[in-house]
């Protein structure tokens, strides 16, 4: 029976947003798989890890009892040792375990692991992990880089200006004038490197743009302003596989352009904007499939899995698109290397369960890292012997 | 060994072990002989509140403070002798006072019963014969058409399918429910205005001689016999002698206004020339065509003497046309209209956990859970051929109370199952199990089998599991009292 290891929490925005898509997306599956012993994998915001059987319980972490859990226990080792094992001490530093890892299901979004920095260190460690590798994660992340492989690869992006930290800080007039000069409102603001729509504000004059870039440099030091197609409909694809590609549904998230997904209709109001109480997530107020028409949806579609490749994105990942429906023109928006719950309501409609899903997921990183282990990544040379 | 302290030491633990004897006894519905023969099988204490717990009734607090109060006077007198033993040097009183601590668990599992059989014997019988007694005398006087529906399976499903319909046109009252015994009829007849049109009594026999005793209560005028399988063998012993019982209800009415359902093979040898029959290919002279089987519900034609009817009903499966076609000849033969009789067919309604279809995660499920015989086995099992689906799922725990049948039976399940090729089936763990798989091997099943080991888990996360095109069929339950 292999041992998976699933890595949540981290040192990042969406740090609570990591937790539910592990136990409830991930872990839990998973275990109903019964062909697999599954580890919660804890790491704390202030980037401390540990390994507990109590970190599975959303309790935990809803009653606020992960501090006391923190302050009670030792952070896990990580031994590189042809492969990735963790070592707990006990409370008393007495007895110690020890768990070798055969396959790590990342369940992190946004900084230090879904961007690429956690995957880079299981490829140090050498051992098969579900989903994007560092570099696709790399570019998915990056707003800014994915935009400019895209536009490499011809795919249509929208008009789009980028701006850093320092000169919003320092002179955020400047930064304004060069955006209205290239583009017309209304605009979206985007931190770079954030998903689950943190930071994002929409912006139809000055104030509101100003107000927007000081909100996206708290939390990137790249801001990207991006010109809103008219006659919008957004769809996102959810995508599995690794050289063979299984698309999910084209889902259409029932939002006007000006009451856009932040994260607050994302995970807390079930996608509702308003007065609407907590809901399902997301997945509560979106049209799967999307309402399209049948040639627009298969644009869409192709558009999707070409991003997905061109991007190099293995496992899973989401691609989000802009349709100018009067226009039927579609335009990359972002990829997302870990979407939220892995979008398994999503999958459910396609014909794959929860349990398939991530089945399917672990088989993939397996076959990855097989294909990996057969390159080689030394060769022998008398170089040394020179000296 | 850790497992086997942990086992042990649920004995001694006060909070869980007097619950788990009244859930016990809860679950065997205060049956002394049926909760000490489960007391007495159960390897591990710790294991036996897992599908539910305790539900705090009134009786069940009453027992559980008689419990506290009997093991605390068990564990003082216990301590007592000791203490006699040591400052007054009672003979043996060291061992016999830890061995009365320590029996205690065993000594209250079963003096617990005493208040039951002595309730039962002293109270609750002579109260329900009285009962009984005075129901026999309402039945016999009222005016209204008493239709007894008797059979192994299927007879709370036709005596709902009646009701709705028959109430259309008539007055018609019903037995509640699943309340199908003797104090169940006499609770019914107690019930009764006498303005009734039509009485529909469910049998639920479960012994030889209850449907004789039911009939010679209820005064029956119609009788229907909605099937024979293997069940409650524990006490028929053979099919045939439940079929005996069963059929004792068409001596009772002299062989005249009895209809039986001729789509049960095992009722063949028992038909008798004078009854009325009903299949799915019609009833009562009526003819079935153009039968149309979907998960929103089934629709067909019956035609009899260039008379023309089509129904649709939200019942679903090929085994629903026989008693939809039997609902309609009998509401013709009382007077209603075509219009009535049409309504009252559109307004029945799957009863609870009897092939009641619901949508999860995207795909279909239909849940059979309170099927409890291989009828009902063929029944869904057909349906899951009748049906289409990107994915097929058979979930089964296998039947209960099957007696000496039951690796007959489980073979025989195993080969229906195979026979409807599902791509996937789930087996829950439990004595059966290995028969099922056996059955399946025989039909040749080519899909995959999976055995769960904590049922509770895959029905309570059935969601996880599933997903759109898929149809799942979950049938039959295995309560906790069984191994």
């Amino acid at each position: 029976m292999d041992t998976i290891a699933v890595i949540f929490g981290g040192r990042s925005a969406e740090h609570d947003v990591s937790i539910i898509t592990a136990l409830s997306s991930i872990i839990k599956p998973l275990e109903l798989t019964e062909k697999y012993r599954v580890e919660a994998i804890y790491i704390s915001k202030e980037g401390a890890w540990y390994w507990d059987e109590k970190l599975k319980n959303i309790d935990l972490y809803s009653s606020g009892k992960i501090k006391d859990f923190i302050k009670k226990n030792h952070p896990v080792s990580l031994k590189f040792d042809g492969g990735l094992t963790l070592i707990k001490s006990g409370r008393q530093r007495i007895r110690s375990s020890s768990l070798k890892v055969d396959v790590v299901f990342p369940s992190m979004h946004g900084t230090y692991g879904e961007d690429g920095a956690l995957m880079g260190l299981l490829d140090m460690a050498g051992v098969a992990y579900v989903g994007c590798d560092l570099a696709s994660s790399t570019i998915a992340m990056d707003k800014i880089l994915a935009k400019e492989v895209a536009i490499a690869n011809q795919i249509p992006v929208t008009k789009f200006v980028i701006a850093n930290k320092e000169e919003i800080d320092k002179d955020i007039a400047s930064v304004i004038k060069r955006v209205t000069t290239k583009l017309s409102y209304p605009l979206f603001i985007k931190p770079t490197h954030l998903g689950s729509s943190i930071g994002i504000s929409r912006a139809q004059d000055q104030t509101a743009l100003s107000n927007g870039l000081e909100v996206a440099a708290t939390y990137d030091d790249m801001v990207v302003i991006e010109e809103e197609v008219p006659n919008l409909i957004e769809v996102t694809l959810p995508i599995i596989g690794n050289d063979v590609l299984t698309p999910a549904m084209l889902e259409q998230p029932m939002t006007k352009p000006e009451d856009f997904f932040d994260f607050e209709t994302k995970y807390l109001q079930g996608g509702k904007k308003g007065k609407g109480k907590a809901g399902k997530g997301s997945q509560g107020y979106s049209k799967i499939p999307a309402d399209l028409p049948k040639d627009l949806y298969k644009k869409a579609l192709d558009l999707g899995l070409r991003t997905y490749q061109i991007v190099g994105c293995q496992g899973i990942a989401r691609v989000d698109m802009l349709i100018d429906s009067k226009k039927g023109e579609v335009y990359f928006n972002e990829i997302n290397p870990l979407p939220g719950g892995l979008y398994a309501h999503n999958w459910r409609a396609a014909g794959i369960s929860s349990v398939e899903l991530v089945d399917r997921l672990v088989n993939m990183a397996k076959e990855r890292f097989e294909k990996q282990q057969k390159l080689a990544t030394t060769f022998d040379t008398n170089y040394l012997q020179q000296f | 060994m850790k497992n086997f302290i942990k086992a042990v030491l649920v004995f001694y633990t006060p909070k869980t072990y007097p619950k788990t004897l009244v859930y016990m006894l809860q679950n065997t519905e205060y049956q002394p002989a049926a909760y000490l023969k489960w007391f007495w099988r159960t390897q591990n204490f710790n294991k036996v509140m897992i599908r539910r717990t305790l539900e705090k009734t009134k009786a069940a607090k009453q027992l559980l403070l008689g419990l506290y109060v009997g093991i605390t006077i068990q564990l003082i007198l216990g301590v007592l002798i000791i203490y006699l033993w040591h400052w007054h040097n009672l003979p043996g009183g060291l061992v016999f006072g830890i061995a009365v601590i320590v029996s205690y668990p065993v000594t209250w599992a079963h003096l617990v019963t005493i208040p039951l059989i002595a309730g039962r014997l002293l109270i609750v019988e002579p109260n329900q014969k009285a009962k009984i007694l005075a129901s026999e005398n309402v039945f016999k006087k009222h005016r209204a058409i008493k239709v007894a529906i008797a059979g192994s399976y299927g007879k709370t499903s036709m005596k709902e399918l009646l009701l709705s319909v028959l109430s259309e046109g008539k007055n018609v009252a019903a037995t509640p429910a699943n309340m199908n015994v003797a104090t169940s009829h006499a609770i019914f007849a107690q019930s009764l205005t006498g303005a009734e049109d039509i009485l529909l009594i469910e049998y639920g026999e479960g012994a030889p001689g209850d449907v004789k005793r039911f009939s010679q209560t209820t005064h029956p005028t119609h009788g229907i016999i909605t099937g024979l399988a293997p069940a409650h063998l524990d006490h028929y012993k053979t099919v045939e002698a439940a079929g005996e019982d069963i059929f004792s209800l068409a001596q009772y009415l002299d062989n005249q206004n009895v209809y039986v359902n001729s789509d049960s093979p095992l009722t063949e040898s028992f038909i008798r020339p004078e009854f009325g029959l009903y299949n799915q290919y019609g009833a009562l002279g009526w003819i079935v065509s153009d039968t149309k089987i979907a998960l929103k519900g089934t629709s067909f034609t019956l035609k009899k003497a260039g008379k023309e009817i089509t129904v649709h009903s939200s019942l679903i499966g090929r085994h629903q046309v026989g008693p939809i076609a039997l609902s309609v000849a009998l509401a013709k033969h009382f007077g209603l209209t075509d219009e009535q009789i049409i309504a009252g067919v559109a307004s029945a309604k799957p009863f609870e956990h009897r092939m009641q279809a619901y949508q999860l995660s995207g795909g279909w499920v239909i849940d059979d859970t309170y099927n409890g015989n291989i009828e009902g086995i063929r029944a869904g099992t057909q349906l899951l051929i009748d049906l289409s689906a990107k994915r097929k799922i058979y979930v089964t725990p296998g039947l209960v109370d099957q007696g000496k049948e039951t690796k007959t039976v489980h073979l025989e399940m195993g080969r229906l199952i195979a026979a409807a090729e599902p791509d996937l089936v789930v087996l829950m763990k439990n004595s059966v199990t290995q028969f099922i798989q056996e059955g399946l091997e025989f039909g040749n099943f080519k899909g995959i089998v999976r055995v769960e080991e904590n049922p509770l888990q895959f029905y309570n996360n059935l969601r996880e599991f599933i997903a759109a095109g898929d149809l799942v069929i979950m049938q039959n339950d295995w309560p906790d009292n069984y191994s």
